[in-house]
């Protein structure tokens, strides 16, 4: 196998074994060094010259004395004995993490990376709040539109109703005539702000409440969401989170997008709230109803709602209702929202058909 | 070299520990946290670097040739050419549905489905085809000259007649679609050939098919038996008894457990006999392949990992790869043998990026 030709005659040289990546054939050859690069000797016959750059680097976790060659997918050599000095430092490095890695070290990249993506979240968590009140309210409205139609507005329109529901938004906020208030036929205790600004309650909530100044305080609340442009903000945050964390193997990433959105959304919570308080306070409306309505929604889950208050995305029922009781002022004169006859005719908003399905295409 | 004929010698041999595979994984996962998941391709290429290393068929290793940045091309791709597209569709859909067009939106959302159905036939193809052409062994490649789209048709309309025969016809599509994808494919001068039948495992899936039938016919069977003898007795508007109420949740739970646990168990069996049918009846040149897999040892893998994935809180889940992969290779086997000299190299064309719509479709591996 060694048969020296008088060319190399003296220069480093080392057994190994070769592929062409052309035939499946194994070949015992000697890399002989010559110059700035090598012929492989097989049987004394010396193949093509090949420089020592050309080599593609051995994967440092397998057999790292195997090399590959540039531009030929297939070609592979590998030291069988003892490699000489001479020939070892002109081997390119094993690889083994991928690029920077490799080249700063594990650790070193480890921490870059980490500071790089400390950076990245705090620069998607912070900046729709900023940006989101830059987006122009037409703007919002509009995608408002084209996300949700006119969902809200296909509520309840029972007439009588619908005037003692316009009635209480101005009590609660007579500055702002663009204010929309919607109720819809859905058994949910529950009230939503959509993007554009407008305010949903469900049918579910006017049932549940006891008296229109718990409907007040909780449109109060939504009313702090649309000045907040809470919505926006969070539509941002979603979108900035998911492209960030998309790369993570599914269910982390959904999990990690949803424990830092829902952060954020509690401190929205509360400070719609203060909103709702402060608006309250100004139409001279009880919060106190409000408080008790928090309390009756705290004891219908008590336990289970503080186990999970990290996870929740508002913030715990019993607390609202305290901070809502701490706002009452003693010697203030409290007017209800709206009389008992407009409070019915609002309860009875959905009466009637209002849930009716066309197919349209 | 030719001969690998002494009985006890395995084709193929996996040579790696899952203790010299631990650092491999300990550190993907480090640097997934800290660059937010963007290393996962890095790091799935550096599994498979050390799995197919440590992979011996015959008298050599494989090797795996393809890189993290194939993997994330091939994932930024399918994300602009599917995930987004699909993800403003699905807006549209919903903005259909607020908009009062349930009609429109149900239409959207059938040809989405539908599209997808494509998309994930062609997706399997690929990366079948993306793992033949980075796997490399004497410096010989696989690959195919086929770039999917006709598999895709295929996929398409076997699937759906499948559904159309109330999923009857499963076992005939996938036989079918497992002969396909394999006649297809190529290794160096080789072309791999299949002739799986569905026949022979058609009886296994009609148990599979007819136990839940069953299984709720007994427990409708065992309620009636119940009520007729009082346990169930309650009149209306009186508050069910406690011992009631635990008989009853108890039962639930009971029949719960034992739904899944059943319908799992044989499924497995109806897998087990497929895969053992379609890799035995798959064959490269003169080589027969096999798999040897019992449904014993389905259960006791699938139990292992997700033992191993529960007692670690989910941090054993870096393990699973290791685990699929030498399970796969434990039970594979090889009969024939490999003319050396007359393996060549393939003239398949090589995809250029790694297998992204399969990670976007959310397919798993084979």
């Amino acid at each position: 196998m060694s048969a020296p030709s008088d060319v190399d005659a003296g220069a480093p040289a080392a057994a190994a074994w070769h592929y062409d990546g052309r035939s499946a054939l194994r070949r015992q050859v000697r890399l002989i060094v010559e110059g700035d690069g090598f012929r492989l000797d097989e049987d004394g016959r010396a193949g093509a010259w090949q420089a020592f750059a050309q080599l593609t680097p051995a994967d440092g976790d397998g057999n790292a004395r195997t090399f590959g060659l540039q531009g030929q997918p297939g070609w592979r050599i590998g030291f069988i004995g003892p490699v000489p000095a001479e020939i070892a430092v002109r081997l390119p490095r094993a690889r083994r993490y991928g690029g920077w890695v490799d080249r700063f070290g594990l650790w070193r990249a480890a921490a870059a990376f980490a500071v790089l993506a400390a950076v990245a979240v705090a620069l998607v968590l912070q900046t729709p709040a900023l940006v989101a009140r830059m987006v122009p309210a037409s703007l919002e409205r509009r995608l408002g539109e084209v996300m949700v139609g006119d969902f809200g507005r296909k509520g309840c329109v029972e007439p009588v109703g619908t005037a003692a529901l316009a009635k209480l938004a101005n009590r609660i906020d007579p500055d702002d005539p663009t204010l929309e208030v919607h109720v819809v036929k859905l058994p949910m205790v529950n009230a939503v702000t959509l993007p554009g600004g407008r305010i949903v309650i469900f049918d579910g909530l006017l049932q549940a409440a006891r008296s229109p100044d718990e409907v007040a305080g909780v449109i109060g609340h939504e009313i702090g969401h649309v000045r907040g442009r809470d919505v926006m903000e969070s539509l941002l945050r979603q979108l900035g989170l998911s492209v960030l964390l998309g790369g993570m193997e599914g269910h982390v990433g959904g999990y990690t997008n949803a424990l830092l959105a829902t952060a954020y959304s509690r401190g929205a919570e509360a400070r719609a709230d203060g909103y709702a308080i402060r608006l309250l306070a100004d139409a001279r409306v009880s919060p106190l109803p409000t408080a008790a309505f928090f309390d009756r929604l705290a004891k219908g889950n008590a336990s289970g709602e503080r186990m999970f208050a990290y996870i929740a995305n508002h913030p715990l029922s019993a607390d609202r209702a305290a901070r809502f009781r701490r706002s009452a002022a003693g010697d203030a004169h409290y007017v209800p929202a709206i009389d008992t006859a407009e409070w019915l005719a609002l309860r009875g908003i959905c009466a009637g058909e209002t849930d009716k399905m066309e197919w349209r295409f | 070299m030719t001969d690998q004929t002494s009985a006890d010698t395995r084709a193929f041999r996996f040579t790696g520990t899952w203790q010299a595979y631990a650092p491999i994984a300990f550190t993907n996962l480090l640097l997934m946290i800290v660059t937010l998941g963007l290393y996962t391709f890095w790091a799935r290429a550096r599994t498979r670097r050390y799995l197919w290393s440590r992979t011996r068929f015959i008298d050599d290793r494989l090797e795996w040739t393809g890189s993290g940045l194939e993997l994330f091309i091939g994932y930024v791709i399918a994300f602009f050419l599917f995930v987004l597209p699909f993800g403003l569709v699905n807006l549209g859909l919903q903005s259909a549905m607020m908009h009062g067009h349930p009609g429109a939106a149900g239409l959207l959302a059938i040809l989405m489905y539908l599209t997808a159905l494509y998309l994930i036939g062609v997706a399997r193809f690929r990366a079948l085809r993306y793992r033949l052409s980075r796997t490399l062994w004497h410096g010989i490649r696989g690959g195919s000259d086929a770039q999917g789209f006709a598999y895709g048709w295929s996929y398409f309309w076997k699937t759906f007649v499948s559904f159309l025969t109330i999923y009857l016809m499963t076992p005939w599509s996938m036989a079918r679609l497992w002969n396909e994808r394999w006649n297809a494919m190529s290794f160096g001068s080789l072309s791999f050939r299949s002739a799986a039948r569905w026949q022979p495992v058609f009886g296994r899936f009609l148990l599979f098919y007819l136990l839940p039938v069953a299984l709720v016919v007994a427990f409708g069977a065992m309620a009636a038996v119940m009520a007729t003898n009082g346990v169930l007795d309650h009149t209306p508007g009186s508050v069910p008894t406690a011992k009631t109420v635990v008989t009853i949740v108890a039962a639930g739970l009971a029949f719960y457990v034992f739904f899944f646990g059943v319908l799992g168990l044989v499924a497995m069996t109806y897998f087990a006999a497929f895969f053992r049918e379609a890799v035995g009846a798959t064959s490269l040149g003169t080589l027969q392949f096999g798999f040897e897999a019992s449904t014993r040892d389905w259960v006791l893998f699938y139990l292992g990992s997700l033992a191993l994935v529960i007692v670690t809180f989910g941090v054993g889940a870096i393990f699973l790869p290791y685990r699929n992969w030498t399970f796969f290779i434990r039970h594979l086997a090889a009969y024939g043998e490999v003319e050396l000299d007359t393996l060549l190299q393939s003239h398949t064309r090589a995809p250029g990026q790694g297998e992204g719509m399969l990670d976007a479709f959310d397919v798993g591996a084979f």
